[in-house]
């Protein structure tokens, strides 16, 4: 099966603060179709970093393949087509981000529906049946607000799979939930992104929640060399 | 573009109360520029058609007794800053008695000034033609008697100390508005005050009646002219004096309010372009803030896939409802101060020409110059909404 992200001899440098350099390499990072990885690390360590870099929203400094869904995104960046990179956003990711990242002016069901307008592929009967999966559906009507986080968070992965996306990054989305609710949350992220052969991609502090929600877990191998910190990440 | 505009309405109307709150603040600058420039086009406009329509305005009168000749009139007739000209007799014979049928004894004493066809004092008055003549209003006054009237006007000469009169039924068929003539006045056509003349003169006898006698090369003793624009009047005062012709005319009056005017539209251009510049750019400003602080919104629309003209699209979008319901509740503010202005007693002139003029041409430019305004304004707040980078979208504030 061909992988729905396929990385190689990818770097990113970035700053010079207080801690002084950093800098991410990836000579090789792929996950196939419906696999659950688990970046994991302490924080400084490079995940945030990483999934800009995954959801096309950060440029890295050298790339000789990002493919993304089978386009190569190294290409769009050199020629810096932007708006080319939000349509390959748009059709082939979904996020689901730390607070949620619904838009506060629009409902529930507005939210689940905007990936769908804008990878122009409208399906009611997804919307359902992932409300309903995630156990949403008396919500859909409301605006965000009115949804304890819980909930958001499942909004959120609603939003994140309603256009049937071939990768889904998640950004330490249960950090802000109470402990037994992270667990569910997480369950039902893997499930559902399972369910729809998406590639999941997790960015996480915490790898015994994630390795117990069903996650490969995948560790950003950490070390100095000067005054650079450098973080590698390496998948076959 | 439909899921932007979309969006961003969605958004107005998630947030109605901050939207109507920016309506209001557009109305409460753009409503009082509304007004100003009304009272602006009320004032001029007022000015402008008192002086326009005042015929006494544009009269002009020569002050002593000279002798003009038919080429004279036909002369001076002809010239395209003189919209009407009709001779006048020695100004010493030019003065008849009134006198009521049934209260004989009781005269009074009448200016009599010949008139024709188009004369501006009488204008939407009915014209004086043989027996009939109109009255002033001080006359009809001083009278005590209102038009259609007969009279008995009466001419007297003094021949070899002998006292004589004609008597000269006439007709008053109407009276001329108060502004025509101040005092008590009596307009005749033409033939008729030539024929009193000609009595005082001692070349008809007391009994002739009209036609008046033909004259070879009648010369009469002055004019009584109007210029066709109130501007024309101070080229023809200079004209007259240079050709050594004594007048009397409101030249100085006339360039003064002139220059009035100018000034008067100039200081509210000025006011109302300051004002507007200051309107426009704290619309501006506040549509910057807006995107600011709807920057994490829109970046997580740039994650998730909208493009950078539905970015821009987002904010202008907002800027033309905002700005649309501005100008509306604007109009409807101004027109309600504006009726209330004009309600205010501010002088005669206030029945006639409201001192606060908004048409709705005005409205449509003002709405129109806000629309426009923070548009532009809402472009380059969108173009910096553009550039927003969908990373600022994954970490949350």
């Amino acid at each position: 099966m061909l992988p729905a992200l396929e990385i190689t001899d990818t770097a990113k440098r970035r700053g010079t603060g207080t801690s002084g350099e950093f800098a991410l390499l990836i000579p090789h990072f792929a996950v196939a179709p419906g696999e659950a990885i688990a970046i994991t690390g302490p924080s400084g360590s490079g995940k945030s970093t990483l999934l800009d870099m995954l959801a096309l929203a950060l440029k890295p400094d050298t790339a000789k393949r990002f493919s993304i869904a089978e386009v190569d995104a190294a290409l769009l960046w050199q020629r810096d087509r932007a708006d080319a990179l939000a349509r390959l956003r748009a059709g082939t990711l979904g996020y689901v981000l730390q607070q949620g990242g619904l838009l506060p002016f629009l409902s529930v069901r507005q939210n689940i529906l905007l990936p769908q307008r804008l990878a122009g592929r409208i399906d009611p009967a997804r919307l359902a049946a992932l409300a309903d999966r995630l156990g949403i559906t008396d919500q859909l009507d409301k605006k965000p607000a009115a949804l304890s986080v819980g909930q958001r968070q499942r909004a959120a992965i609603a939003r994140a799979l309603a256009h049937r996306p071939g990768i889904v990054l998640a950004d330490e989305p249960t950090a802000s939930v109470h402990p037994e609710m992270a667990d569910t949350i997480l369950a039902l992220l893997v499930d559902t992104a399972r369910e729809s052969g998406a590639a999941l991609v997790l960015a996480t502090h915490d790898p015994t929640r994630a390795e117990a929600a069903g996650f490969t877990l995948l560790p950003l191998a950490t070390g100095r060399e000067d005054d650079t910190a450098i973080s590698v990440l390496e998948r076959q | 573009m439909r899921l932007p505009l979309s969006l961003a309405l969605a958004d107005l109307r998630h947030e109605r109360g901050l939207a109507l709150t920016a309506a209001i603040a557009c109305a409460a600058v753009l409503a009082p520029l509304i007004v100003l420039f009304g009272l602006k086009e009320g004032v001029i406009a007022g000015l402008r058609a008192d002086l326009i329509q005042n015929p006494r305005a544009r009269e002009i009168l020569n002050t002593q007794n000279r002798a003009f000749d038919a080429a004279f009139f036909a002369a001076e007739a002809a010239r395209p800053e003189i919209a009407f000209i009709v001779p006048r007799t020695r100004t010493l014979s030019g003065i008849g008695n009134i006198e009521i049928p049934g209260r004989p004894g009781e005269t009074q004493r009448a200016e009599l000034l010949g008139t024709a066809p188009g004369d501006p004092l009488l204008r939407g008055v009915q014209q004086p033609d043989g027996m009939g003549v109109v009255l002033s209003s001080a006359l009809a006054v001083r009278l005590g008697v209102s038009a259609p009237v007969d009279l008995s006007l009466r001419i007297v000469r003094i021949v070899d100390g002998r006292r004589e009169t004609m008597v000269l039924p006439v007709r008053a068929l109407a009276t001329a508005p108060p502004a025509a003539f101040g005092r008590e006045g009596l307009f005749l056509s033409l033939p008729l005050l030539l024929l009193a003349e000609d009595f005082q003169d001692g070349l008809i006898g007391p009994d002739d009646t009209l036609p008046a006698i033909a004259h070879e090369a009648r010369q009469y003793a002055g004019f009584r002219l109007y210029a066709r624009r109130l501007e024309d009047v101070v080229t023809l005062d200079a004209d007259y004096r240079r050709r050594n012709i004594e007048i009397s005319t409101r030249a100085e009056e006339i360039a003064g309010l002139i220059g009035l005017d100018r000034n008067l539209g100039l200081l509210f251009t000025t006011i109302a372009a300051l004002g507007g510049a200051g309107y426009l750019v704290s619309l501006g400003l506040s549509l910057w803030a807006n995107v600011a602080r709807k920057r994490r919104d829109l970046a997580l629309l740039r994650l998730s896939g909208l493009s950078a003209a539905g970015l821009a699209a987002f904010p202008v979008a907002q800027a033309a409802v905002t700005a649309g319901a501005g100008s509306l509740l604007a109009a409807a503010l101004a027109l309600a101060v504006a009726w209330f202005v004009n309600q205010l007693p501010f002088g005669a002139r206030a029945e006639e020409y409201p001192v606060c003029l908004i048409l709705p041409e005005h409205l449509a430019v003002a709405a129109g110059a806000t629309l426009a305004g923070a548009m532009l304004a809402a472009l380059f707040a969108g173009l910096r909404a553009a550039a927003v980078q969908p990373a600022e979208g994954i970490r949350d504030a």
